[in-house]
């Protein structure tokens, strides 16, 4: 009897899902976002040697970040907020499934920029764990991405090794940056809101635009607060996290829009 | 929606028939979810809860499934280590005899446990207050390396594997997949609930028949005038982080500043609560003093002076110490065994179940 049940409404709903399909279409305007990972001109790869602007040579094995509260601006000012509960994002360099970010039901129009926080936002950090799922959650997807005893999410992740020239022998680096500002007392916050110039793009039914952003771990280095390996090989929270998110706050650049 | 050329009869019988067994499959779920509701009674003498049981209903199911995971030493990566193991009923949820935790393998943590129980009345959790929210708080005895060394994906899995756990997590939570959500719930609802109220001293200010002795009464006066500054409301604390002089080097440990990265903050560490503190020794965030006289004696003659001590203990000569003379310290003792909670110390509901 239950199955009978269950394969008659598998057959409605496969005719409900014939009829609605073009009438869906419509709805579902959107737009992706893109995120590529660099180093200076080269594509990045985990183990791979590159050199950074100080001249120390290096490979990565970690490159997480979040990206969440995503938000379209139109040339008159007014905005598209992405509903907050599905506006939070991992981006994991290993995971390439994770780089492209596709939102739907965004309303058609012409749009001059968008924003996103790099991170997550000091509310979410410390709600009730039902709403830190998907991407949020600390027993899945969101793992080594969370402090559990000074509990925040960790914003950006990038670890890797040293490589000595002399001895070839390598060390490890690691930077893991958050911080949201504290619950009931002030702590560091390194909540970075950022807001990328889009020219003017299109969202139709017809028109879906990928926004293609790069990511220039060259530059994490390299940037308002050169950073050394040798001289901060392992920073995690502490006050020099501030001029590490002030870097990387600079490394998400616009390449191209894309439909 | 837009209008679609498309005619809408097939739709519709689809959309009802969808409906139908929607409702048909949610009346099977109901049957088999139907955990029942736990209702907490809140001590009149303590101050509001800090948790709110609204966005996790407190159940008989879900409160016995938090104590079986509380008492599990699989979920550690020797498999003998429970979140019981440091948190023993007999001594009051603390690691009896221990002046820093045990955890896998034997290794030594770097701070005395903290009892677990009035969780639900909390401001942070530890000795930083490192953790904003009770939801929280497992997830990091659970990865630490020193105590459970697991982590909390690796012991969702586990989890799910168990018939017996997945059945569990189905009667308290109606959910098919254990997920963090539901694990987090469980163990605050386990935790939320351990209230510790019936102590001596709460019969008497609840005037519910209990006397204090006159040496408990003269104590429990000291200790309004000499030491409730900080240990305030029945609660024994007003959850702040203060220097209290124990120690003049912090750097092993930073206390609070830890997490605020202030330097004004360095060698502060929360106020603890003082129920229950017969059974807690040895005390301090460092386990520095085995016994009671020896706390009395450290705040009349022992304290450390250095920068960010606190000025309420710096009297007006310019010397630290809240002066106490032995039978005042002993009067103060005595109150403060008046603090215990036996009932708690014996109440079954809060053992590790039997399997
Ligand atoms: C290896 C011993 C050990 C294990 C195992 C352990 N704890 Fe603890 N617990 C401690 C220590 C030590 C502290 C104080 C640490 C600190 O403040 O840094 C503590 C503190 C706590 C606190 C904070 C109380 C307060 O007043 O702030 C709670 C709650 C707690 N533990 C619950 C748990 C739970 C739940 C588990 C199991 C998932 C667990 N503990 C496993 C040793 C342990
Ligand atoms: C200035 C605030 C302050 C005052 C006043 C104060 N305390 Fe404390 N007390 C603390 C702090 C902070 C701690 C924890 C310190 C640590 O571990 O670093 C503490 C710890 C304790 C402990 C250890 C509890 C445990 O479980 O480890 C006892 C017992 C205690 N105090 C008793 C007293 C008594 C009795 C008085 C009055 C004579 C008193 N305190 C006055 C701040 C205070």
């Amino acid at each position: 009897m239950k199955n009978a049940l269950i394969i008659i409404a598998l057959l409605f709903s496969v005719s409900v899902y014939a009829n609605e399909k073009d009438s869906t279409i419509i709805n579902k305007t959107g737009f992706s976002l893109d995120f590529k990972n660099v180093f200076g001109t080269a594509p990045f790869e985990f183990k791979k040697e590159y050199t950074t602007a100080f001249g120390e040579k290096l490979n990565f094995v970690t490159l997480n970040y979040f990206i969440s509260n995503i938000k379209l601006t139109k040339k008159d000012g007014s905005e598209y907020i992405v509903p907050q509960d599905s506006s939070y994002f991992l981006i994991k360099h290993l995971d390439s499934t994770s780089h492209g970010i596709h939102l739907n039901g965004i309303p058609a129009g012409k749009y001059k920029s968008v924003t996103f926080t790099i991170g997550v936002d000091s509310v979410r950090n410390t709600m009730d764990v039902s709403k830190r799922t998907g991407a949020l959650d600390v027993g899945a997807r969101a793992r080594g991405m969370y402090w559990v005893w000074n509990s925040g999410y960790i914003f950006f992740k990038l670890e890797g090794k040293t490589i000595n020239e002399v001895d070839s022998l390598s060390k490890n680096f690691q930077y893991h940056i958050g911080g949201y500002g504290g619950y009931e007392t002030k702590t560091i916050n390194n909540i970075k809101v950022k807001t990328i110039e889009l020219g003017k793009i299109r969202v139709s039914s017809k028109k879906h635009p990928t926004i293609h952003i790069q990511v220039d771990i060259a530059k994490f280095f390299d940037n308002v607060n050169p950073l050394k390996v040798a001289e901060h090989r392992s920073v995690m929270g502490g006050p020099f996290s501030g001029k590490i998110s002030e870097n990387y706050f600079n490394i998400f650049n616009l390449e191209n829009v894309t439909y | 929606m837009l209008p679609t050329k498309q005619p809408y009869s097939w739709n519709l019988i689809g959309i009802v028939t969808c409906l139908v067994i929607l409702i048909l499959s949610s009346a099977f779920a109901v049957k088999t979810f139907t955990p029942e509701p736990m209702v907490l009674e809140i001590p009149s003498n303590f101050p509001k809860p800090t948790y709110d049981f609204a966005n996790n209903p407190l159940t008989k199911e879900g409160f016995e499934l938090g104590r079986k995971l509380f008492y599990d030493g699989s979920l550690s990566k020797t498999g003998d280590i429970s979140c019981g193991s440091c948190h023993q009923q007999y001594a009051a949820f603390i690691q009896a005899d221990h002046d820093k935790s045990h955890g896998v393998d034997d290794q030594l943590g770097r701070r005395n446990a903290l009892p677990i129980f009035n969780a639900l009345f909390k401001k942070s959790f530890f000795w930083d207050g490192g953790v904003p929210k009770l939801d929280f708080v497992p997830v990091n005895p659970l990865e630490n390396v020193v105590e459970m060394d697991m982590k909390l994906d690796s012991a969702i899995l586990k989890l799910n594997a168990s018939e017996k756990y997945r059945s569990l997590f189905k009667n308290a939570f109606g959910v098919d997949k254990i997920t963090s959500v539901e694990v987090l719930h469980a163990f605050a609802q386990f935790m939320g609930a351990m209230i510790s109220a019936n102590s001596k001293y709460d019969k008497f200010v609840r005037k519910e028949g209990e006397t204090l002795t006159a040496n408990e009464l003269e104590g429990l006066k000291l200790f309004q005038t000499k030491c409730s500054s900080c240990h305030a409301t029945d609660l024994f604390t007003d959850g702040s982080y203060r220097n209290n002089g124990i120690s003049l080097d912090f750097n092993s440990d930073k206390g609070r500043a830890e997490v605020t990265d202030n330097p004004a903050d360095i060698g502060k560490f929360k106020v603890p609560s003082l129920r229950n503190v017969a059974f807690t020794g040895p005390y301090m965030h460092d386990g520095s003093f085995e016994t009671l006289e020896q706390v009395l004696e450290h705040y009349n003659s022992g304290i450390k002076q250095s920068v960010t001590l606190d000025l309420q203990l710096m009297n007006k000569d310019g010397k630290p110490g809240i002066p106490l003379t032995k039978e005042e310290q002993a009067k103060i003792i005595s109150f403060l065994h008046t603090l215990s909670d036996f009932e708690l110390l014996h109440d079954n509901g809060f053992s590790e179940p039997n399997h």
